[in-house]
């Protein structure tokens, strides 16, 4: 029975490890975000969905709901990259559809 | 001894109604979400290029949505349109739902299963 | 020895052709604004042969009869006319130091909005109305309006309505700054952007006459021409600015700043594109 309990326990609190993320971690979810963000700001191409993540991230955290908050952050990166993608291949990929 | 069996089977017939009751009910809140989703202007937003059995004032865009399953039985092949149009027809105005994050392939599946009752 | 002479001999050459004005000549994948005009203009007159040239400037109602006679319905009372009566008062209004708008533009700032955009060769940058505009009031002491609402609205419904009827008249000087300023344009123009991937000419090359839900789509060529807009839906006035603040954040993408560097080069390619139609503006849209 002790044994049980023990093992009950210890499942308990591993799942709740990696349920709860800290703020440490949103801020390492957002910095990277915002770096991404940054970088398409650069190629004039930046998205709205990654601006209302970026968003959403600051807002969960400051509520103190960081596993919404980094869940935010890792989207907004997400987005921020696809957006990079699409400005780098439309830099030539937009020759294809001129008129001719 | 028969009283029991009588109850028995009652009781059988019951959770089978019930069973049977349950699943319909999953399977009409399982056929609206892709509807919606297909719909919803933050979602699919279909109705804007495509004219779709069901909604309002559709754009011309893309062509009618109709006749799904013998047009594309292949159900990946169609998934594939939705998640990234591109990869077919590179000069298509259709938004690549899954490639650019719009639609999650939960989201697309729904859709891919409305569709197939169009 | 003979190196030397034949190299003068190429400069004497290329120094010729520079003095004929003519521009560099065409060479795979350079920037040859006129044959890009033509292979333009034909695109559309061949997608829509029953459209006269001319009416290409009135847009969607050049593409459907039902919102055309719409359209005609409201000209009595065309619903920028407020915006071209103030731009009038606003116009003859003197700023502080005595001055006024038409001391900055040539002919006083009357009949001249077909020219612009044009390329100014001392700062190397494309110069717009509405930046023009906003240059005249700062240089004269003045704050400078947002790009975005009725004040900049009403001056170039105004500048516009005096230019009724007269032909774009866009110029590319044979500089490589101006050719880059209008291949910028083009670039902005074709590329995809916005999450929704569409870049300008998914709807307006592939798609005029079409509609998304239940707008008709516009044809780029002419499609300055009816700038700045009265649009229903929008209930009010809308700049050039405005326009392609509101089509960024239309594909999901967020809006540069007004008279971005990109947004006055776009105006200063599609212009070059409806060189010779006339201007429409002020215009009234759905």
């Amino acid at each position: 029975m002790r044994r049980y309990l023990f093992v009950a326990v210890v499942c308990l609190l591993t799942s709740a490890a990696q349920a709860a993320s800290t703020e440490a971690d949103y801020k390492t979810a957002l910095a990277a975000a915002e770096a991404a963000e940054h970088d398409a700001g650069a190629l004039k191409n930046q998205w709205i969905p990654t601006e209302q993540a970026l968003a959403a991230a600051k807002k969960a955290a400051a509520a103190g709901d960081f596993d919404t908050a980094v869940a935010q952050a890792k989207e907004a990166e997400a987005l921020a990259k696809a957006s990079i993608a699409q400005a780098k291949e439309q830099q030539t990929a937009w020759k294809a559809g001129v008129i001719r | 001894m028969r009283g029991a069996i009588a109850q028995g089977s009652a009781l059988f017939v019951a959770a089978v109604l019930a069973a049977v009751l349950f699943a319909n009910a999953r399977a009409s809140a399982q056929a609206l979400p892709g509807q919606a989703l297909a719909f919803d202007r933050s979602k699919g937003n279909c109705l804007t290029c495509h004219d779709i059995k069901g909604g309002d004032s559709p754009g011309n865009l893309g062509p009618p949505l109709a006749d799904m399953k013998a047009r594309f039985p292949d159900r990946k092949e169609l998934a594939a349109i939705v998640f990234d149009e591109t990869k077919r027809n590179p000069q298509t105005v259709m938004p690549p739902f899954g490639r650019n994050l719009i639609l999650t392939d939960g989201e697309i599946e729904a859709i891919v299963d409305f569709l197939y009752t169009r | 020895m003979r190196i030397f002479r034949a190299s003068i001999v190429v400069t004497i050459m290329i120094a010729a052709l520079v003095v004929a004005g003519a521009r560099p000549a065409a060479a795979a994948d350079s920037i040859d604004p006129d044959a890009d005009f033509k292979a333009f203009r034909d695109y559309f007159t061949k997608l829509f042969p029953n459209v006269p040239l001319n009416d290409f400037v009135n847009g969607p109602y050049s593409m459907d009869a039902e919102l055309r006679k719409q359209w005609e319905a409201i000209d009595d009372f065309p619903p920028y006319d407020f915006a071209v009566d103030r731009g009038k008062e606003m116009f003859a209004t003197p700023f502080k130091n005595g001055k006024s708008y038409g001391d900055c533009f040539p002919d006083k700032g009357i009949g001249i909005r077909q020219n612009y955009p044009y390329f100014d060769d001392k700062t190397g940058e494309v110069i717009t109305l509405e930046l023009a505009l906003n240059r005249c009031r700062e240089a004269n002491g003045e704050e400078p309006y947002s790009y975005v609402t009725d004040e900049m609205a009403s001056l170039t419904a105004y500048m516009a309505f005096t230019s009724r009827g007269k032909p774009f008249d866009i110029k590319i000087p044979n500089d490589p700054r101006a050719l880059a300023a209008y291949q910028n344009g083009e670039e902005y123009f074709y590329a995809r952007r916005g999450q929704l991937n569409f870049s300008c000419a998914s709807c307006h090359v592939q798609n005029p006459g079409n509609h998304i839900r239940t707008e008709v789509l516009a044809p780029a060529l002419g499609i300055v021409a009816a700038m700045p807009i009265y649009r229903s839906e929008w209930n009010g006035m809308g700049t050039m600015s405005r326009r392609l603040v509101t089509c960024n954040s239309q594909v999901r993408g967020v809006p540069l700043k007004p008279q971005d560097e990109l947004y006055r080069d776009v105006e200063y390619y599609l212009s070059y594109m409806s060189n010779g139609l006339p201007i429409s503006g002020p215009g009234a849209r759905p």
